[in-house]
């Protein structure tokens, strides 16, 4: 049975990577949102010249970027299943409840860490040019961005399948999610700013911040998988 | 139903005359804590008075700030003791007696001075604001009970699927939402107080702040869904996840550096204890009548409706 399983998560996973490379449309409009949050960025910024040092506020504009952009795209990947009543036909179909949260999770998850991958090497592009970073610590980014775009997919993807079915289903899902965001957001941040900066303590504080994040990560992630039984099918 | 109506407005009365009775009381038996100490020249009677203060400056042109105090001060090898008349940045007059205007005065250059020393009084301010306690205390601690009774039927809610649990947990999150809207004001109130800001960017006061939210977050939710069983399965979904900022937002001034104060074990004096309890046995008392009547109004209403589509009929 557990073959059955891994069979149809593995076919969602495939019906959503390749709905999604066919129409492109949740990684063009995430990665745009994310280029332009740089150029909102850019002018916020301007005023305030060379009298900050970029590398304290990187890790917070970043999470910034993520969070607006993984909204945009938790919301489209829901929508698109409910219009072409693709949702009413995964749950007619004999595939089990928590397989299919997984699967969007996972799908989610992908797209996220892609416009993540993009997003990265956009911004240090354009903030951090010139700065010196400790590469030793820069090599645990990777991690915080996963976990944190576990967390981030996994209560998103409930609390979208929620917002879906409401009137003004962007703005509910923003109401709902930020304010359930905000301990991941803390951890990711201490992380990823300890990561970027460096210093004899960066360690300390990065797996501080990771505790946090992951702490977070299997709370959220078991209540939203125990949950979504019941939403799914409301 | 009339029986729990009754009961509800006797919780109210009874609830509302302990939580005021135990914060008017504090006025009286409890006493007023001091909130620092303020310093002054000479020696007036008061209640708050604590007693004589020494002390040595370390720069002497802050021997402006202590004009009228008794000063010994060392200068040029020679040493001069007596009321500080006249200060400023670069010079001191020290006299005898300033109320005397034939009185000797020496006056001293701020640079020639080596070492000064200045002595006064010292009175207790009163803290008024501490008086707060005995109502923001109880009342947030209510609201992370009711918070967790809208989890509990949210949780019934979708164990059972009985429309009673969704307007039990619906009333809870209601009842949430004024007890976390008074504490929000209380404890604004008592920052601009104590820290002299409305509001800090503190781990506590950040956490409720999103609990805050959470709680009106609920509200838009289910005002946002048509259909009657799935807004109360969302609601009851919504209300599990959120109510896990609680525990957070409670025990984060014991896990990281915060400036809110904490009580700890055996922290009260006994007038204090004892009017706390009674402030929280009253704010449970409002909390519960808040609930009943609210629930008894929603109940009848119930009737109502259903009276109304039977006689359509």
């Amino acid at each position: 049975m557990a073959s059955l399983s891994w069979r149809q998560f593995r076919a969602m996973l495939k019906k959503d990577i390749v709905m999604e490379l066919r129409t492109k449309e949740m990684l063009m409009s995430m990665g745009l949102y994310s280029l332009l949050t740089m150029v909102v960025y850019f002018v916020a910024l301007s005023q305030a010249g060379s009298a900050f040092d970029p590398r304290d506020i990187a890790a917070g504009l970043l999470w910034l970027a993520f969070i607006f952009t993984s909204m945009l795209g938790l919301n489209r990947s829901l929508v698109h299943e409910k219009d072409q009543g693709c949702l009413e036909a995964l749950l007619l179909s004999p595939v089990d409840r928590p397989v299919i949260f997984f699967g969007k999770v996972t799908g989610n998850l992908i797209f996220l860490l892609a416009v993540e991958a993009l997003t990265i090497p956009v911004f240090a592009f354009l903030f951090l040019q010139g700065e010196t970073v400790e590469v030793s610590s820069l090599a645990f980014v990777p991690l915080v961005l996963l976990a944190g775009s576990i967390g981030i997919a996994g209560v998103g993807t409930l609390l979208a399948t929620m917002s879906v079915n409401t009137s003004g289903k962007d703005f509910i899902l923003a109401v709902l999610f930020i304010p359930l965001a905000y301990p991941l957001l803390l951890g990711t941040v201490t992380a990823t700013g300890a990561a970027i900066v460096g210093g004899p303590d960066a360690m300390h504080a990065f797996w501080a911040g990771m505790a946090w994040v992951l702490g977070y990560d299997v709370i959220m992630l078991l209540a939203s998988y125990g949950l979504y039984e019941f939403i799914v099918g409301a | 139903m009339k029986l729990a109506s009754t009961r509800a407005l006797v919780a109210l009365v009874l609830g509302g005359v302990l939580t005021l009775g135990a914060f008017l009381g504090t006025f009286f038996w409890a006493g007023v804590p001091d909130f620092g100490f303020v310093r002054v020249a000479g020696h007036t009677d008061s209640v708050r008075y604590q007693g004589p203060f020494e002390q040595k400056i370390d720069e002497a042109r802050y021997l402006a700030n202590y004009v009228g105090y008794e000063a010994e001060i060392e200068a040029d090898g020679e040493s001069y003791a007596g009321r500080v008349v006249e200060a400023d940045e670069s010079r001191v007059v020290v006299g005898t007696d300033t109320g005397d205007a034939g009185a000797p005065k020496d006056t001293i250059a701020v640079a020639d001075i080596t070492s000064a020393v200045v002595r006064g009084s010292e009175y207790g301010r009163p803290d008024w604001g501490q008086k707060i306690f005995y109502f923001h205390v109880p009342v947030a601690e209510i609201s992370f009970l009711v918070f967790a009774l809208a989890a509990f039927y949210g949780i019934r809610f979708i164990m059972t699927r009985k429309r009673e649990f969704d307007t039990r947990a619906r009333i809870s999150m209601e009842v949430t939402l004024t007890f976390v809207s008074l504490t929000m004001m209380t404890g604004i109130l008592w920052t601009r107080a104590a820290w002299g800001v409305w509001w800090e960017w503190e781990p506590r006061l950040t956490t409720y702040f999103i609990m805050t939210l959470l709680v009106i977050g609920y509200f838009v939710l289910r005002n946002a869904v048509e259909d009657e069983e799935r807004r109360a399965l969302y609601a009851a979904a919504f209300s599990i996840l959120a109510f896990i900022d609680a525990p957070i937002s409670f025990f984060i001034t014991r896990l990281i550096p915060s400036n809110h104060p904490v009580i700890e074990r055996g922290g009260l004096e006994p007038p204090m204890l004892v009017s706390f309890i009674v402030a929280q046995i009253g704010m449970i008392l409002l909390g519960y009548a808040i609930y009943q009547l609210r629930m008894g109004e929603t109940m009848l209403k119930d009737r109502i409706e259903h009276a109304k589509t039977l006689l359509e009929r």
